[in-house]
């Protein structure tokens, strides 16, 4: 860590600190994104109301912002398994002060995307069609179907990545526990499992936090692969590649780590945790970002190149309009913003400004949601038969919903950020025992500091 | 799922009586007080019942009446009648361009839909989109029920309701009123019914005026002419519109698909002279793109060439023109003209139709001689052309139709009766017909509608529609149809013959004894028919059949009503004031006339019928509206069309509107780009732009006849369609058009395919030669059907037939209850069409185009991409082939409409609703969708499963034919087969088997159950078509 060194005492104050004073300012903000909810809440209950059609897909283009914003949100939710679990097993240090953020965005995100397919559904009321429960009809789902797949997937993945999130948080469960009176500590208590912190609890509960690490790595990879089957494994032109897995994992780290970023940002300065959310962990973030933007880049072009390679025409064509059609200019935002933006990060001058990062994060969140617009929206509008061509606008009910997913998201974030920490007080606290360890060779009272409130 | 229907032939109706509305009520909704005699109806006492229940006040007031729950089924039931199994009853249908035979089906005491009367004795070919539509008039919500009197206070219009008593009271009263002054003005009529109406009209001292917007008046004669094509091997069009909306459209699509028969056949070339492309000029080989009006000056002077090739004398009318002069005027090439000319002068079989509708310019009689006399020197008069072959069952042209204004104005009419006709909207406004009934002191409407005639009219006499009427037509060839109510008055309506025979009885009228001693026009009409049929067995014979054939029908022994045995029965079967022979003189066509009539102008008008409006009354019904212009492709509103080199020229762009200015009116509407027209030329459609008729109608797009000054050609008396001149300039707003089809290039992609006929010939040989292409065997294989079933449906439309009518888009919507969307909705593409129309432009080798009509729909694909991306199995192939959907189980993820590659699936955006009484036609054999649900062809799965369940219970397999989708049996030109591809002899699969089939998209092996048949032309095609041709023959 560089900086100053807080003590351990201070880890305990300074991370606990959001839990204990929410301000007016929190309310405001919790009651913006309240209306926003209520917004896309009123939108959706006016489409089931009035029929699936107050949205403005249509023939040819069926799917429109809801999966694109599916996917957004499903891509959003990667990062923080990607950070929690991967770099957990690659014992990368620098991972201990964002994960749980990370990890609680991933779930939020992951509630947010699981609303989509539901609200895009022509009769929502038997939504549970898709699940495989016994039914007298002896009819069951079919697997064959990418959709049924991602309702396994998404599904797979949020319960893992809420186990996941809820096991590192139980050591900080008693942290809190210890220092709530009342109706906070009987339910800090029972969150905690009734931790004790002793050197078997610790045992345990390293071995289950490594195992589950394990198990979260592979559904990294393949949530969003399966999430790229919904359009591979169709026949549509634009759609049917099998650059699609890994392009979209790497698009889902890409727009995950960005949205971390840019949530981090005005976090650590609205908590003041700039001790312990320091230059190094946005570098780090900032070097990922960089990395899978030229994956991306780099599958943009290979698409492109593939489409021309094969002497396919519908190929060719679909992907000639996709660059110069009616939707040339999300296809351009999509590339400036992806693409050509954060070439800015070869330079350490923008990784560790925080504005200009702040900044460019955004960008990628917009390039990131214009490129599964693009995907989706320019690949149906111009299929293979010439006469059934058309195009696609939003409608208002369908950006409402937009906005009200946005909302929902940040509102959950926002309650988060007020009841648990939002830095592991454990794991930062275990770093800054081996810190002191070694800075003032006074290893015993470190390691009974570190088991006092542990 | 509801038991299917009984096929047509088991349920045809005649025996005892013939009347199956009177004696067959059913337990039904449909229920009027047809007598009037009491002031409460059953419904009124429904209603009133249930507006007084408690809390219901609000929800009876506002919604349609719902007599489901009060329904109750009979103590004793009707013999006659099987709940869920329909009947079918031969009638006939009035109001397309000609009167057609059909079948209506009734299931219940309400009739469900119509088709081609195939038993009727004169034959029929198809049934028309037009037609099929008239269900929609017959259940229109905006018909009048009851009668109406004016109420004209204040300078407002409204209308008060009353009683039927008080409705004959005083129309009684007008006539008795109005001896010697008064004015029945009808539509075409002919039959029994004409003269009845002749015969009335005497004896009350009244003119009857039979008009039709469309009355051909500048074809000379007796009668319409009929037009045999089947065995020329050259046609040539001057204008007409005869596959769309010109005399006879189904009949000679018919004999029009036989003449271009590529097997087995000598492949006709077609010509087509004219300013625009219209619906039968994209089926032709050649264009010459002729100045509107022009045209028959190009086939007097090929008249010339081939006398002169032929050694004939040289023809009187068009003595004088030669070929360069022709060229000149009308801005043809005069080598193509020369071209044109030795063709025909080649040629053993060779036949000419006259210009039409929209050709008709200011000399448009001496159009028809040039054409006549063209037809004379090629032979084709007395062989492919019948001169008189229908009565023309009206007695006034444009003419006398000016007169009436003229005697309206000056207060000579004392009394105006329009039954079936829309003068005040179907006349050029400029002749001021609506300002000069104001001069008329008692008008009378009967009719259906409130349309702009009857809202002029003192009274409305709702009269019912001909699927509740008692009718006859004489159908060309002296074959004559009768017609029969299929079902009870939907609305407190008469037929207009009762009321009219009413007042005669009331006033004593001087009509024969069997008319005043009739119940009503039934037996009138019945004891007509019996008279001439010779006996009581032969009229239930003719009942059941639908007519009688011209040789078993004594025309002369058919009364003619009046009352002294001597009056001439004249009436509406013939001509009127225009004797035939003189008509036949006439002045001959001269160039420096023709010239002049067809305007000096920059831009030359044309204003064409479709076939979905044909003269604007299709225009109340959603189905016509949403039917896609066959060539345009658009939806519910008008446009102007222009060359896109025009429209670049001027800065116009697809749907920006523009301005019409002629010297008589100007209208607004949105261009379309359209490179089927000269660069000269701008093509408006007619039949929208009312100003009443109904709540599709009404405001709706633009009247294009305001352009027309009401100019008529001297001789014939016919209005000048053509021959007006115009400017066009931006008005700098964007319009609304809808236009329902993305592009108009198929791009080579295997969708639509045209080959010359040389090619087609050359495969044929190859194929003889090694083997035939069994694509039976790829639609076979394994996973496509359940090998234990004995059949696997498929289908093979022949784009060569097809000439893109639309026939089969609305005959689809009848049958499978089809919602219809509305103009927001389309214009979001939303419209629900399970079966469309492309229409493609194919590149020609001498860098014009070809046209190729492309009916699509489900193409129940053996490897179907929409079914396995379905997470809850709502589509599925079922073990016949047939790729199913399943309407209860589908949650809408829509991702099979994505998949599919042909874009045929539809989805229910909204529950879409039926306004009563239109859901009264909705089939019980289809369910009725809901929103969030997807939709396509079932290929009629509901025929499909009534068929097997006969061939069942009969120990059998359905046999060939014994099924037939509704498209199929709608299409006049037979383009459509369906049928059993496991058979091999079935006529599917026979067809399936032709060299010229091939799958629409067939390289992404989908394994379409639908095989398309090339497009053929004598155009050169580019040679890429060639190669792409001889791969796939050899496959």
């Amino acid at each position: 860590m560089s900086g100053n060194h807080p003590t351990l005492a201070d880890a305990n104050r300074d991370l606990t600190r959001p839990i204990s004073r929410p301000g007016k300012r929190f309310f405001i903000v919790l009651g913006v994104t309240g209306l926003g909810i209520l917004l896309g809440g009123g939108a959706w209950a006016y489409q089931i109301a009035a029929g699936i059609g107050v949205a403005g897909i249509s023939h040819p283009v069926f799917w429109g912002v809801y999966i694109t914003t599916f996917v957004f949100w499903v891509g959003i939710a990667h990062s923080g398994t990607l950070i929690s679990a991967i770099l957990y097993l690659f014992r990368s240090g620098w991972r201990t002060t964002i994960n749980r953020s990370a990890e609680a965005m991933t779930i939020f995100a992951v509630m947010t995307a699981g609303l989509f397919p539901l609200i895009h559904l022509g009769r929502v009321w038997y939504f549970y069609y898709l699940m495989p429960y016994p039914s007298d009809r002896q009819i069951w789902p079919d697997f064959r179907s990418p959709l049924v797949m991602d309702v396994f997937a998404v599904g797979t993945y949020l319960t893992i990545s809420a186990l996941f999130w809820f096991t590192g948080l139980i050591p900080d469960f008693a942290v809190l526990r210890d220092r709530a009176k009342g109706l906070a500590y009987k339910a800090y208590g029972a969150l905690s499992l009734g931790w004790q912190g002793s050197v078997r609890e610790w045992r345990h509960y390293r071995r289950v936090y490594l195992y589950m690490a394990g198990i979260a790595t592979p559904l990294v990879l393949s949530v969003h692969s399966v999430v790229s089957w919904d359009f591979a494994l169709s026949i549509v032109p634009g759609w049917h590649s099998t650059i699609f897995a890994p392009y979209f994992v790497a698009g889902a780290i890409f727009s995950g780590v960005a949205m971390v970023v840019t949530i981090m940002i005005p976090m650590r300065w609205a908590f003041g945790l700039e001790s312990y959310i320091t230059e190094r962990h946005f570098e780090n973030m900032a070097k990922l970002i960089l990395l899978t933007s030229m994956i991306v880049g780099y599958s943009y072009a290979t698409e492109l190149f593939v489409a021309y390679y094969s002497a396919d025409p519908i190929e060719i064509e679909s992907f000639r309009w996709r660059a110069n059609g009616a939707y040339a200019l999300p296809f351009w935002v999509m590339v400036f913003c992806n693409v050509v933006v954060p070439q800015a990060l070869w330079f350490k001058k923008i990784r560790t400004t925080l504005p200009a990062l702040f900044a460019l994060t955004i960008f990628v969140n917009i390039g990131m949601w214009y490129e599964r617009f693009v995907i989706i929206v320019t690949s149906l509008a111009h299929e293979y038969d010439p006469a059934s061509w058309g195009l696609y606008t939003p409608s208002w009910v369908e950006l409402a919903i937009l906005v009200g997913s946005f909302c929902w998201f940040f509102f959950w974030f926002l309650l988060f950020s007020r009841s648990l920490p939002v830095i592991s007080i454990a794991e930062v606290k275990e770093h800054l025992a081996h810190d002191l360890e070694h800075a003032a060779d006074t290893g015993a009272a470190s390691a009974n500091g570190s088991q006092e409130n542990g | 799922m509801t038991p299917p229907e009984r096929p047509s032939e088991t349920g045809v109706c005649g025996a005892s009586c013939g009347c199956a509305a009177g004696d067959s009520p059913g337990a039904t909704t449909v229920d009027s007080n047809r007598n009037g005699a009491s002031a409460t109806s059953r419904r009124r006492f429904l209603q009133v019942l249930g507006t007084s229940g408690a809390g219901a006040a609000a929800a009876a007031a506002c919604g349609p009446p719902d007599f489901a729950d009060k329904m109750i089924p009979h103590l004793v039931q009707d013999d006659t009648i099987t709940p869920g199994v329909s009947d079918t009853y031969a009638t006939v249908l009035h109001g397309g361009p000609t009167e057609v035979p059909v079948h209506a089906r009734v299931r219940d005491g309400r009739v469900l839909t119509v088709a081609p009367n195939e038993r009727f004795p004169g034959g029929t070919q198809g049934l028309s989109s037009l037609n099929h539509s008239v269900l929609q008039d017959l259940y229109d919500p905006d018909r009048l029920s009851g009668p109406r009197r004016a109420n004209r206070q204040n300078g407002q219009s409204g209308w008060d309701g009353a009683s039927w008593d008080e409705a004959t009271q005083a129309f009684t009263a007008a006539v008795a009123g109005a001896a010697g002054s008064a004015v029945l003005l009808t539509g075409r009529v002919t039959g029994v019914t004409a003269r009845f109406l002749a015969a009335w009209a005497r004896a009350a001292g009244a003119e009857h005026i039979a008009w039709e917007p469309f009355g051909h008046e500048a074809i000379g004669g007796s009668g319409y002419p009929g037009f045999d094509l089947s065995g020329a091997d050259e046609i040539v069009c001057f204008g007409a519109d005869f596959l769309g909306t010109w005399l006879d459209p189904e009949g000679m699509a018919a004999s029009f698909a036989e003449a271009r028969t590529v097997e087995g056949g000598s492949f006709a070339k077609f010509t087509f002279v004219g300013p625009r492309l219209s619906l039968t000029g994209t089926n032709a080989d050649e264009w010459l793109e002729a100045r509107a009006g022009t045209e028959a000056l190009i086939a007097a002077a090929v008249a010339n060439e081939v006398a002169a090739a032929r050694g004939m004398p040289a023809p009187a009318h068009a003595a004088g023109v030669t070929v360069d002069r022709a060229a000149e005027v009308s801005g043809v090439d005069a080598d193509r003209i020369r071209r044109l000319a030795e063709e025909l002068a080649g040629s053993s079989s060779a036949v000419a139709v006259p210009p039409g509708i929209e050709s008709q310019g200011p000399d448009a009689q001496a159009a028809q001689r040039a054409v006549e006399e063209l037809n004379a020197v090629l032979g084709a008069s007395g062989r492919a052309v019948v001169a008189d072959s229908r009565t023309r069952g009206v007695n006034a042209g444009h003419r006398e139709m000016s007169r009436l204004v003229e005697r309206m104005r000056s207060g000579q009419v004392g009394l105006l009766v329009t039954a079936g006709a829309n003068p005040a909207y179907a006349l050029p406004s400029a002749m001021g017909f609506a300002d000069a009934v104001a001069g008329v002191a008692r008008k009378f409407a009967l009719a259906s509608h409130l349309d702009e005639t009857a809202a002029l009219a003192d009274w409305i006499l709702p009269s019912n529609h001909a699927l509740e009427s008692w009718t006859d037509a004489e159908v060309g060839s002296g074959h004559m149809a009768l017609g029969q109510p299929v079902m009870r008055p939907v609305f407190d309506t008469r037929q207009r013959e009762d009321v009219l025979l009413d007042a005669a009885r009331q006033l004593g009228l001087a009509l024969s004894a069997e008319v005043m001693a009739a119940d009503d026009y039934a037996g009138v009409l019945r004891s007509a028919w019996t008279a001439g049929l010779g006996g009581d067995d032969q009229w239930r014979e003719a009942l059941k059949t639908g007519g009688a054939a011209a040789d078993s029908l004594d025309a002369a022994a058919m009364p003619d009503f009046a009352a002294d045995t001597a009056g001439d029965t004249g009436g509406a079967n013939g001509t009127g004031g225009e004797a035939p022979a003189e008509a036949r003189e006439g002045t001959p066509i001269s160039p420096d006339r023709t010239a002049q009539a067809a305007g000096a102008g920059e831009l030359n008008l044309v204003v064409y019928p479709t076939p979905q409006f044909y003269d604007g009354r299709g225009a109340n019904r959603s189905w016509m509206q949403e039917q896609p212009d066959a060539i345009t492709k658009v939806v519910w509103g008008s446009w102007v069309e222009l060359h896109p080199e025009t429209a670049a020229g001027l800065g116009i762009g697809r749907g920006d509107m523009v301005r019409l200015t002629s010297a008589a009116g100007q209208i607004e509407a949105p261009a379309y780009p359209y490179r089927g027209i000269r660069r000269d030329t701008v093509a408006v459609p007619m039949g929208q732009g009312h100003t009443a008729y109904g709540r599709h109608a009404e405001a709706r797009g633009v009247n294009a006849l305001d352009l027309l000054a009401g100019e008529t050609d001297p001789e014939s008396g016919a209005l000048a369609y053509a021959g007006t001149a115009v400017t066009v300039e931006r008005t700098g707003n964007r319009g609304r058009l809808i236009v329902t089809q993305g592009a108009l290039d198929d791009l080579d992609r295997e969708i639509a395919h045209a080959v010359n006929i040389d090619e087609a010939m050359h495969a044929a040989e190859l194929a003889a030669e090694s083997h035939e292409v069994d694509l039976t065997q790829v639609v076979e294989a394994a996973w496509d059907s359940d090998p234990n079933s004995p059949y696997r449906w498929g289908m093979v439309i022949d784009l060569n037939s097809c000439t893109g009518c639309g026939a089969c888009v609305t005959s689809c919507y009848a049958e499978n209850n089809i919602p219809v969307v509305g103009e927001d909705q389309a214009a979001l593409r939303r419209e629900m069409s399970w079966l469309r129309i492309h229409r493609f432009e194919e590149e020609t080798a001498d860098g014009g185009f070809t046209t190729v009509h492309q009916p699509m729909a489900c193409q129940h694909c053996g490897d179907a991409p929409c079914e396995p991306v379905c997470p809850v199995y709502a589509t599925y192939h079922n073990p016949e082939g047939l790729n199913v959907q399943v309407y209860n189980r589908c949650v809408g993820t829509r991702y099979c409409a994505n998949n599919c590659p042909y874009k045929v699936r539809r989805f229910n955006w909204f529950t879409y609703d039926f306004d009563y009484p239109l859901n009264l036609q909705l089939n019980p054999d289809i369910t009725v969708r809901e929103v969030g649900v997807m939709e396509k062809c079932t290929m009629c799965v509901h025929r499909i499963n009534r068929a097997k369940i006969d061939a069942k219970e009969e120990g059998r397999t359905v046999e060939d034919g014994e099924i037939q989708t509704a498209c199929q049996s709608s299409c006049p030109t037979q383009a459509i087969t369906f049928g059993n591809l496991k058979d091999p002899d079935s006529a599917v699969s026979r067809a399936a088997r032709n060299v010229r089939g091939y799958h629409a998209l067939g390289e992404l092996g989908v394994r379409p159950a639908v095989t398309y048949l090339e497009a053929v032309t004598h155009a050169e095609m580019p040679a890429s078509g060639h190669a792409d041709h001889a791969g796939r023959a050899e496959h």
